[in-house]
């Protein structure tokens, strides 16, 4: 339909496929009658066999030359903003949505820190709760059968 | 200009859309901006976002136009090249104007590409053609071909009822 550039910007989305990711790739369109920009979402899997990605991290893909199954046509070339542990290109410092982790700290020992706060050094990479309290990493179902098994991923 | 709602509707027109400046190079595949929803230092670049990023991507409508609100504390503009390689553009506490003629300075077309172009995409057309959208309707206005039966009949020797009815 449109034109599909050779290298995407997009959301990683929740993916069971082994070796591959979903990724959103948000586009605006032209409305011809109102001559207004709409976004829209398409979809791309992308070769990713060391899952590097997780849900929510912004990915930069490009178009593989020769698509490996009928589906992944792309192939992710380098994670750009990972959820949570943004790197400001800037300054190359951590930052927590609009403040700098450092600033963060500096407030925290001025004010007391308190014991149940959550610590960016000591914190385990990502992906620690997965199963037990994240399950972001599946797509979600509304549940149409109970059959007394545990079904983590139905709403 | 109908449906004229909302706000600043003139961000819609055509004469808008056409009147952008920036025409990205050709190696630039996307173009993300970052900015933030409050903080007066981000003033520029949330007037940027407002007013052109329509004509931006009306002017290069193969290139992926990203707009990501409220991830870093000062606003960047990054754009994404076909080698993978990438290039940050800080506008901090820039205004609307500085941040668009940076823009056109560092990855722009030129003005003599984008006159260049427009110049080749004219002269397209060949001059002999005849027909719809051509300076002459009929193969009967070229001089030197058969003229209009419209206005005088042919004679009957060329007119093939006659020369096909006689044998």
């Amino acid at each position: 339909m449109s034109a599909r550039g050779l290298v995407l910007l997009g959301q990683c989305m929740p993916c069971i496929k082994q070796n591959a990711s979903k990724i959103r790739i948000r586009r605006m369109e032209l409305d011809k009658n109102l001559n207004m920009y709409f976004k829209k979402d398409t979809f791309f899997f992308a070769h990713d066999p060391q899952k590097v990605c997780k849900t929510g991290d912004i990915v930069l893909i490009r178009e593989l030359p020769e698509r490996l199954t009928r589906l992944i046509t792309h192939k992710v070339e380098k994670v750009v903003y990972p959820l949570g542990d943004i790197t400001d290109p800037i300054s190359g410092k951590k930052v927590v949505v609009g403040k700098y982790r450092e600033d963060i700290e500096m407030a925290n020992q001025l004010f007391g820190k308190s014991e149940k706060a959550f610590d960016y050094d000591k914190a385990p990479a990502r992906g620690r709760l997965e199963g037990t309290k994240d399950f972001t990493h599946g797509e979600t179902y509304i549940k149409y059968h109970e059959d007394g098994k545990d079904q983590p991923f139905a709403v | 200009m109908p449906f004229m709602k909302g706000r600043e509707p003139i961000r819609r027109s055509l004469k808008y859309l056409n009147a952008g400046k920036l025409v990205l190079k050709e190696r630039v595949r996307v173009f993300s901006v970052s900015y933030n929803t409050y903080g007066n230092h981000h003033a520029g670049a949330r007037d940027f976002v407002f007013w052109n990023i329509p004509q931006i991507q009306f002017r290069n409508p193969d290139v992926q136009v990203v707009t990501i609100k409220n991830i870093t504390p000062s606003p960047f503009v990054r754009c994404f090249f076909e080698d993978g390689r990438d290039m940050i553009i800080d506008i901090d506490s820039k205004s609307c104007d500085e941040i668009i003629e940076h823009l056109t300075n560092v990855v722009g077309k030129t003005r003599e590409e984008l006159v260049a172009a427009a110049r080749l995409a004219e002269s397209k057309d060949n001059p002999a053609n005849f027909g719809y959208r051509c300076e002459r309707h009929c193969i009967c206005e070229i001089p030197g071909q058969v003229y209009c039966p419209g206005t005088v009949p042919l004679p009957k020797e060329i007119r093939g009822k006659f020369k096909f009815a006689q044998k």
